[in-house]
């Protein structure tokens, strides 16, 4: 990969605060990271970006010694860094506000930004105005002046959580301030107001590493950004030299993805089966909401960052969660579905994200995950027909050509893509019209993969509609008709497969176009 | 196929050991001791356990839901003066007066564990802490409707059928296996069983397969708040009276059965039949060692320690079965 030459003297100019260099860890035979080299500049503001899996994870729990790693080497003022242990790295300057906070939430401002050193009075009791001093301090050198150090933390809004971990991590003399994924619960305004202070931070000489799914914040406030890619570091460019379709580029890398088998569009007149307008849920940010048709005979896919509500969307629509506003309408009819009971009475089956706490209940038969959402089919005046419950299960199975001991062998002692294939057999069972699932084939392996796409396809084409919520773009562009993209809780567009590549995909999730 | 063979003769061992364990408790005692095998002897045992076996079926459900459930000996002793009243009532014949006492008790009982379940599966207050409360408010109901005087004069008819027997078998005890065969059945062959283990082990896929979970909970609360009324009339039945500070500390025994027969106490995982057998085990024990001369203090201190060994060795079954 070709580094700018400036680039190049910038890392090893005396200016670097951090250097890393050929860095690799590796979990057993898993490459999390392999070979990783960029630096940081005292008082930049330098993005880290990629897509899931690309490795900025494990990188920060390298840099924040959570994990050691393998080979390479790190470099923080002229000496070798190698931390053991999380203090280690906060010795040596390096601060990190995770994404999920870590505040105890009945404790007050004051003694959540002293708890990991509670100051002692002389006879060794608790010293109240100490820590209250010092909060005051750590509070308005981030220009927090509003909060007072008394609010119990639980009486904060999330915002204000975050800016008092950022308030926490740099009362000692950090170097080196990592956020991850800092604005992924903010709204916009509180947004700015974090990239004030970033800003602030950065003129007093802080050099602030800032890991995010959203480019327009790179490339509001970033200086510099690197770009990851399976567990490397694909490049390193100053913001004003580059542009969000070339980071994104750079992300996606040059191979050419696969294109799907050509097929004929569904046409426009067929039926609709589920048709959303200005749909919202409770935890939706937007104020239009989602609005998209699904067809009879159609995969629809749902593509999107992490965060991008794709999820939740499901949720609602399966009344899982509260919909706030919108209207949903199954096969022309306005419906509205108070609990998942009434969603399944309308024909609908939803495969959840999650076999194991949502899909399955692993340490009960086949035959009885198989029945779940279909008792009706195998009881009789709330008495179990066993016999007829095998009978379902094991013709499902066949059609599902499900590999298996016996009928009444517990779930768990499947493989991954069998277990999600009972997760099928559960909902097929039910006869469902619509189907809808969320990362139908994770954790399972590629050949069971390929079954499950034929399975889902078969099933289109004897009429079912379709809508398939997956982060493999590969898997989306094989096994759907079209492909919405979603962020920020609405639909940014849809991409038809003429037009299939990760990049037309990527540029509408990171609302780039 | 030889893993598969290994878990069978595991299942074998898991299910069988209760079993094995009681048997070898029930060899010991008739080998050291004279009494231990005698006709009136055993008629005892069954006798004694008769409530505790009552009260463990209804806590079955519950803790097979994922919850637990702690009035249950205050419940019992509310449901008796509820009865005791009304058997006591003027003017009714021995027959009619039975019935209505029968009735009020199961009702009295149905009503707390109602409440039970609405109030812990309706907010999702975890049910140790509102049957907490329900222990404290359905004892100071029982004494506040008493005064705190026991009640008697019941009918000779109602103490005869708590002390006859069949064959030397207490009728009573015929009774509490019959709830025991019936709530096998319900967790057997009903869909209610199945959902009971189901929520048990995933609330979640439940309620996404479109069953109501807060139903079944309510159901589960309710049934093992009937089995308290149920056990109130046994426990009238047989000391022919009815009294507010009955039942302290059974809920306790009854926990205890429940897990020493093998059910985990996070849900999902056990039998009625492991219930049965963990009456048993508690009442061999306590009928035994106290044959053997020990004092009941000795007794109460070697079922704390079956107890603790059950937990454990069901923690090692869990461990076990996730490694298999």
């Amino acid at each position: 990969m070709q580094i700018p030459a400036q680039i190049q003297n910038d890392t090893s100019s005396a200016d670097a605060v951090l250097q890393v260099t050929g860095l690799k860890k590796y979990f057993g035979g898993v490459k999390a990271l392999d070979g990783v080299d960029f630096s940081l500049l005292r008082g930049e503001v330098h993005a880290l970006v990629g897509e899931n899996g690309a490795g900025k994870s494990t990188l920060i729990r390298v840099l924040t010694g959570v994990h050691t790693f393998t080979e390479g080497t790190i470099v923080i003022g002229g000496a070798a860094f190698a931390p053991q242990s999380p203090q280690q790295a906060k010795a040596r300057g390096v601060q990190v506000v995770h994404q999920e906070l870590n505040l105890l939430s009945h404790l007050s401002v004051a003694e959540n930004i002293s708890i990991e050193a509670l100051p002692r009075t002389r006879f060794g009791l608790y010293d109240r105005s100490e820590v209250r001093r010092r909060a005051r301090v750590a509070l308005d050198a981030i220009g927090l002046s509003d909060v007072d150090v008394d609010a119990t933390v639980s009486t904060l809004g999330i915002a204000h959580c975050q800016l008092i971990e950022i308030a926490r991590a740099l009362q000692s003399d950090s170097a080196i301030l990592i956020l991850d994924e800092p604005t992924a619960t903010l709204t916009d305004r509180e947004k700015l107001r974090l990239f004030d202070i970033v800003g602030a931070l950065a003129t007093r000489g802080v050099t602030v590493v800032f890991v995010t799914h959203h480019l327009d914040e790179v490339f509001a406030i970033c200086d510099r950004v690197t770009v990851f890619r399976n567990g490397k570091t694909i490049i390193t460019q100053t913001i004003s030299e580059t542009s969000p379709a070339e980071v994104v580029r750079h992300m996606v890398g040059r191979e050419l993805v696969q294109k799907a088998s050509q097929r004929s569009p569904i046409p426009d007149e067929a039926p609709v089966a589920l048709a959303l307008d200005a749909f919202r849920v409770a935890s939706s940010r937007s104020n239009a909401g989602a609005t998209f048709d699904l067809r009879c005979g159609e995969i629809l896919g749902l593509a999107g960052l992490v965060g991008a509500g794709r999820t939740e969307l499901l949720r609602g629509i399966f009344g899982v969660d509260p919909v706030v506003s919108g209207t949903l309408k199954r096969d022309g009819v306005p419906v509205k579905f108070a609990n998942p009971a009434q969603a399944i009475a309308a024909g609908l089956g939803f495969v959840t994200e999650d076999r194991k706490d949502e899909g399955l209940i692993l340490s009960m038969p086949i035959a009885a995950n198989t029945s779940l959402a279909s008792m009706g089919l195998v009881a009789r005046l709330g008495l179990l027909r066993h016999a007829k419950e095998a009978g379902m299960a094991t013709a499902q199975g066949a059609k599902l050509q499900l590999k298996f001991g016996k009928i009444s062998d517990a779930v768990s002692s499947l493989s991954g893509g069998n277990q999600q294939k009972v997760v099928l057999a559960k909902w097929l069972a039910t006869a469902p019209r619509v189907l809808l699932l969320d990362e139908p084939t994770r954790g399972v392996d590629v050949g069971a993969k390929a079954e499950i796409y034929t399975i889902l396809r078969d099933l289109a084409d004897a009429g079912l509609a379709i809508l398939v919520v997956s982060s493999e773009l590969p898997e989306l562009m094989t096994l759907c008709d079209r492909i919405l993209v979603m962020a920020k809780n609405e639909i940014q567009g849809c991409v038809l497969p003429p037009d299939y590549s990760e990049e037309n995909i990527l540029k509408l999730a990171y609302r780039q176009s | 196929m030889t893993s598969t063979a290994g878990r069978g003769f595991r299942d074998l061992i898991n299910r069988a050991g209760i079993g094995l364990a009681l048997l070898g408790l029930v060899v010991f005692f008739s080998v050291t001791t004279e009494h231990f095998l005698t006709a009136n002897n055993i008629t005892n045992i069954l006798t004694q356990i008769t409530i505790n076996l009552i009260l463990g079926v209804g806590m079955t459900f519950v803790i097979l839901i994922g919850g637990i459930d702690l009035s249950v000996g205050s419940i019992m002793a509310f449901a008796a003066v509820v009865a005791g009243k009304a058997m006591t009532l003027h003017g009714l014949g021995p027959a009619e007066a039975i019935m209505l006492a029968t009735l009020a008790g199961l009702l009295a009982g149905v009503v707390c564990g109602l409440l039970n379940g609405f109030l812990s599966a309706y907010w999702a207050i975890p049910s140790f802490i509102i049957t907490l409360g329900m222990l404290n408010i359905a004892r100071g109901a029982a004494l506040q409707v008493t005064d705190a005087q026991t009640i008697y004069a019941f009918p000779k008819e109602f103490s005869e059928f708590g002390s006859s027997l069949i064959a030397g078998v207490p009728v009573v005890f015929i009774l509490a296996l019959m709830l025991v065969a019936i709530a096998w059945f319900i967790l057997n062959h009903t869909v209610l069983g199945r959902m009971i283990y189901g929520i048990g082990n995933n609330e979640e896929a439940v309620r996404l397969a479109g069953h109501s979970v807060f139903r079944y909970k309510m159901i589960a609360f309710t049934l093992c708040g009937l089995l308290s009324g149920i056990a109130a009339i046994v426990y009238m039945a047989r000391l022919n009276i009815a009294s507010p500070i009955a039942g302290i500390g059974f809920e306790l025994n009854a926990i205890a059965a429940v897990i020493i027969g093998g059910t985990s106490l996070s849900g999902g995982r056990g039998s009625v039949i492991g219930t049965l057998m963990g009456a048993f085990i508690i009442g061999v024990l306590a009928n035994g060692l106290i044959l053997l001369g020990l004092s009941d203090f000795m007794r109460q201190m070697i079922t704390g320690v079956v107890l603790i060994a059950a937990v454990l060795l069901d923690q090692f079954r869990a461990r076990y079965g996730r490694a298999g």
